[in-house]
Order: structure tokens, then C-alpha cells, then sequence
């Protein structure tokens, strides 16, 4: 699987925030989900990639290209939808549309009629009529036509019901059906990652700090219950976080495979990785 | 081809996968030249990662039981007389030897066992 | 793709092109019977383009400044530049846009407004280019917040500045033919050539903020 996206050594310094150090690499044929805290740093990664905000150090290659040197051509096969939208919201859908469209030569208007009227929007509707759901597959109906290679989305999920939220995953497996394709977006409710991530990476404080196979994480990591009495200081090391009440304890391992038999041991994958993802916020 | 995942169990998922894969193959539960579904496809039904199926494809194709044709996709490889009667023995083996471990830590020798098997087989054929 | 973006700025803007076109008709015809000078419309002119321009340009920096739009533009293949230069064909498109309007009404209504000649409009359209030559830059800069009370209060001191150094101007009796030894009409194009130097400079300088700018 080759790299889409080849993010080395990202800086950018704000006075209150900082990126450091960040990289990673999207593969093709993969969905990466962006996991953070907000004020993690997961907005900054994207506008920097996107050469929104500028980068104080690094690199960023996208096909093995490097961005500073053929942005317009690589945007051609980027697809962006952010949470905020930032469409002119007095504009109308068609109006807007026709300001984005020129810009991309691959542009395919039979496309976009085919995805409003998959969505059920109109195109003489006014985006400020939108509710936050339209608004997300308007982005979507937008950056899925032109033939875009790598999905970028900032938290499209936020704000979203269940329902919504549970399409827009049907959309983007639907969109990595085809070869070379990857998508890669950032949000906060893990709940999202569970159904479609491939590789989760997860940022806190401007730095990442995981950067694995969904299933190798869940493979790797258990949530362990037991009775209390087991605990002692050996098998208190083993677990990243723990919680004990009179009832017993709750931890999560990531010495699953190696451990020794704890008894009482029941682990539930799905469980754990969110118990992990809180855990791992607490213990930094 | 029934492919179950157990979310508790010790096993990583791709081996889970792996396995059961094979054993199908091995039951002739699959036949040589069955077309397998993509890895996003098998990823999408399974609910685990492309990384994982693939892993899952790359190692089976490895060890001969599948074969990728670029631009067609995967399919079960040809019959190999060879490597069926090699991984039906190599089933049993596991088996066995689980067997063997529970009969050690029970206290049940070997002859014991033997027994038990004999009568287990006779009770079988009858 | 600079024309869709000329466009959208346009679209940005439609609430105003009423009142625009309104100004463009009544302010003249305003300007000229209150002040009676004899100014070959210029004075008239000159009011209506640097409001319509004020108002225009402005409601759009507003809604650009609200609703980010600028940021999804910046991620699209557009690159900044075009951005930039876009902003400024729009200015240069709403001053011929009041052009028009005044020409057309002057043409209907000879007995109220005076046609243009090329002397009032090269002046009109230098007075624009060093007005918007300023303050775009210092928007892209400082942010529209900030720097929208110095446009305003820029726009509204030109018009009651402008009869005085006209005046003051008249009274040197300069004779420009003797000084740039060229025929007036050669002068006349002169300014328009200094007004789109001075347009090009401020672009430049522009594209470059913006280009370091984080969004």
C-alpha cells in the first residue's frame, strides 16, 4: 500500500499552541481517523497540510510530491469538507458551487446533480436554510465531485445525529470501494472510528502520540475486570489506567497477548479501545 | 464461507480471520479457482480494519493457499494435494497436542488417553 | 477562473446594487445642483463612485470577514494570488460599473449631469487607485475589523476635502502644458497610467501579506 499522504516533521508555533513534530503517513486504500481532545492540535494538522496556515518546519508530500512545490496541481485531487463549512452562507447552492468549481479541472457537473439529488438538496437553496446534516453532504456533494483521491474532513461528524452520522460512514466506505482512494478525517467521538477506521492516529497537545492499525491496537490492548483482591504491585504495572470501586477493578492493558493469566478476565474489544483512548488522555 | 469473529477472545482478529479462512479451504468449503471478496469488501462485512484483511490475504497467499491476479482480484489457488494433506494434519496436530495438555494437567496419562480415543473412534464407526 | 471569482464578489454584494444604482443616478444630479461648480461632473462623479465603491467593497469584506470563505477558496486549487487579484478587478469592475451608470444617465438627463470628460475621469480613477491602494493592503494586513473605521472615515473626508484643493488647485493656475510639454490628452492618460501603477504596486504588496498570512 503506497503513501498518499507523507507528513514529516511538521512545526508551526502559535503563542498559546504548538505542532511538533508531527508525521505520519496516510496509505492508499485506507480510511485514518484523526482522534483528539479538542484543542489537540487536529484542526491546525489539516489547515497546515491544506497550506492554510503556514508551517514553521517540515514536510508535506502528497503522491510523493512535495505541496509547497505543486499545491494547485495536488489540490486538484484533494477533496475538502470542514466543519464549519465556510461557504457564503447568503449564497445560494448553485451559487456557491459555481464559485468552487472552476478552480478544479476535473470537475464533473453530472456528478454533482447526481449527489444533490442524492442527498436531497436543491440547488436553488440558500446555505444559511441548511440544517448542520445538509450542510455536511453539501461539503460532501462538493468534494466528491472531481474525482478527488484523498478525502480531507475536519470533524464532519460534530453536531450530527446518529443517523446522519451513520450515512456519511456508508458514503465514505462507499467512496474507498474504488482503487487508490484514502480518506482521512479528525473528530472527537470515537464512537465514528469504530464502524470504518482502518488506522487511527491520535494527537494530544500537538503531538502524536499513536499511530496504528485499528485492529492491532484493539488486538494489543484489554480491558480487564477482576476482582481487587488480584491486584498487587506486579499486576498494577501492567495496566495504563485503573479503576477500582468496592465492586472491583477496571483497567486497560496494552500487555494483553503477554500477560499472565489474571483470572476473572473478560475483555471486550470495542469497549476497550474507547476505555484506551480515555485512559491514555488521563495518563499523559 | 462463514466467517465469525469473537471479540473476546485471545486471539488477534487477524488470525481469527486467517484461520477460519483456511478451514474453509481445507473442508473444500472453497475450491480452487473461487473468487474471495476484495480485502476493503471482506474489511466493510467484517467490520475490522483493510490492514487486517490484508495482512490476512498476504500471509495465506504466502503460505499458498490463495492466489492474487493483478487486476481480477483473489481467488482460492489450484488444489495442492500437498499442502491440503499437510494443513489437514497440521489441524489435527493442534488439536491433538490441546488435547494432550488437558489430559497432562488432569492428571490422565497416556495410555489413559489412548483409551479414551479408541473407545471415542469405536463409538463413532458404530 | 477570475472572472468566477470576480463574480462571486459581485453576488456577495447584491443587496446593494439597488441602492448603488440609485447613487449612481441621484447623487450626481445632487452634487452638481448644489454646488454648481464647474467641474465637468467631476465633483458628481467622483461622490458616487467613492461611495458605491465604499459600500460595495465593503459589504463584501464584511461577509468575507464573517463567513470565512476565503478559508474553503484557500484549500480549492485557487491559490492566493488569484485571490488577490481578484479583489482588485473587482474594485476596478464596480468603478466601471459607476462609469457606465453616469454616462448612460448624463446621456438621459443632459439638462441635470454633465458627460464626463477624460480629465475628470483619469482624476476620478487615480483618486480611487491611491484610496483602495492604501487600504487593501492594510486590510489583508490588520484584519477588516480593524481598519474599517479608517475607510470610513477616509471616505467621507475625500468628498468635503476635495472642493477645497480643487479650488486651491484652480487658483495656482499651474499651467500643466508648459510644465509636462505634452498635449492634455497625452497628460489625461498619463493619469490613468500612474492610477493603474500605483493599482499594480498596491497588488503586489498585497499578495505578498496574504501570502504569509494563517487562515
Amino acid at each position: 500500500m503506497n503513501p498518499i499522504l507523507e507528513v514529516n516533521g511538521l512545526q508551526k508555533d502559535f503563542p498559546a499552541f504548538s505542532l511538533q513534530d508531527v508525521s505520519f503517513s496516510l496509505l492508499e486504500g485506507c480510511i485514518t481517523g484523526f482522534i483528539g481532545v479538542n484543542g489537540a492540535g487536529k484542526t491546525t494538522t489539516i489547515k497546515t497540510i491544506l497550506g492554510l496556515v503556514l508551517k514553521d518546519a517540515g514536510s508535506i508530500k502528497l503522491w510523493g510530491k512535495e505541496m509547497d512545490r505543486n499545491e494547485r496541481e495536488l489540490k486538484n485531487h484533494i477533496g475538502i469538507v470542514f466543519d464549519e463549512g465556510y461557504f457564503y452562507e447568503d449564497m445560494s447552492i448553485r451559487e456557491m458551487k459555481n464559485v468552487i468549481a472552476p478552480s478544479y479541472s476535473n470537475w464533473d457537473e453530472a456528478v454533482f446533480d447526481n449527489n444533490l439529488k442524492r442527498f436531497q438538496l436543491q440547488p436553488r437553496q440558500k446555505i444559511s436554510t441548511l440544517s448542520k446534516g445538509m450542510r455536511m453532504k453539501y461539503g460532501i456533494a462538493l468534494a466528491l465531485s472531481h474525482h478527488a483521491d484523498l478525502l480531507i474532513m475536519d470533524e464532519p461528524t460534530s453536531g450530527l445525529d446518529p443517523l446522519v452520522r451513520s450515512e456519511l460512514m456508508d458514503i465514505l466506505l462507499e467512496f474507498m470501494q474504488e482503487k487508490g482512494k484514502g480518506v482521512f478525517f479528525s473528530t472527537h467521538i470515537t464512537s465514528d472510528l469504530d464502524k470504518i477506521a482502518d488506522v487511527l492516529i491520535l494527537i494530544d497537545k500537538g503531538r502524536i502520540v499513536l499511530n496504528e492499525g485499528k485492529d492491532v491496537l484493539l488486538d494489543k490492548h484489554g480491558l480487564v475486570k477482576g476482582d481487587q483482591r488480584l491486584l498487587d504491585q506486579q499486576t498494577r504495572k501492567m495496566f495504563l489506567t485503573l479503576h477500582e470501586t468496592e465492586y472491583g477493578f477496571e483497567g486497560v492493558t496494552d500487555k494483553k497477548i503477554r500477560s499472565t493469566p489474571v483470572h476473572e478476565r473478560r475483555t471486550d474489544r470495542k469497549a476497550d479501545y474507547r476505555k484506551y483512548h480515555a485512559g491514555l488522555r488521563r495518563g499523559e | 464461507m462463514n466467517i465469525i469473529i469473537s471479540n473476546v477472545s485471545d486471539q488477534p482478529l487477524y488470525q481469527q480471520i486467517k484461520e477460519q479462512i483456511k478451514a474453509a479451504i481445507l473442508h473444500a468449503e472453497l475450491k480452487g479457482g473461487d473468487l474471495l471478496p476484495s480485502i476493503r469488501a471482506l474489511a466493510n462485512d467484517l467490520h475490522v480494519s483493510v490492514l487486517t484483511t490484508k495482512r490476512v490475504y498476504d500471509e495465506l497467499e504466502s503460505e499458498g493457499f490463495i492466489i492474487t491476479r493483478a487486476g481480477k482480484g483473489t481467488f482460492v489457488a489450484p488444489e495442492n494435494l500437498e499442502l491440503l494433506r499437510e494443513s489437514k494434519r497440521h489441524l489435527v496436530e493442534v488439536k491433538l497436542t490441546e488435547a494432550w495438555e488437558t489430559a497432562r494437567s488432569l492428571g490422565i496419562s497416556k495410555s489413559e488417553l489412548y483409551a479414551m480415543m479408541d473407545l471415542l473412534f469405536e463409538e463413532d464407526e458404530n | 477562473m477570475l472572472f468566477n471569482l470576480v463574480k462571486k464578489d459581485f453576488i456577495l454584494a447584491k443587496k446593494y446594487w439597488l441602492l448603488m444604482l440609485a447613487f449612481a443616478i441621484g447623487a450626481p444630479i445632487y452634487v452638481e445642483t448644489q454646488t454648481h461648480t464647474m467641474s465637468g461632473g467631476l465633483l458628481g462623479f467622483l461622490v458616487t463612485v467613492l461611495l458605491s465603491e465604499y459600500m460595495i467593497f465593503n459589504s463584501v469584506s464584511m461577509a468575507e470577514d464573517k463567513y470565512k470563505g476565503s478559508a474553503l477558496l484557500s484549500a480549492t486549487p485557487y491559490t492566493r494570488k488569484t485571490l488577490i487579484k481578484a479583489k482588485y478587478l473587482f474594485i476596478l469592475g464596480i468603478f466601471v460599473g459607476c462609469y457606465i451608470l453616469y454616462t448612460i444617465t448624463a446621456f438621459l438627463l443632459p439638462s441635470y449631469m454633465v458627460t464626463l470628460n477624460l480629465l475628470s475621469l483619469g482624476i476620478s480613477f487615480l483618486i480611487v487607485a491611491i484610496y483602495y491602494g492604501f487600504i487593501v493592503p492594510l486590510q489583508y494586513r490588520f484584519g477588516y475589523e480593524k481598519v474599517r473605521y479608517i475607510s470610513f472615515f477616509a471616505i467621507f473626508i475625500v468628498p468635503f476635502l476635495f472642493p477645497y484643493i480643487w479650488i486651491w488647485f484652480q487658483s495656482r493656475n499651474i499651467d500643466w502644458q508648459t510644465i509636462f510639454l505634452f498635449p492634455s490628452v497625452i497628460q489625461e492618460l498619463l493619469l490613468f497610467l500612474l492610477a493603474l501603477l500605483i493599482g499594480l504596486i498596491s497588488m503586489l504588496v498585497t499578495i505578498r501579506i496574504y501570502s504569509q498570512k494563517d487562515l
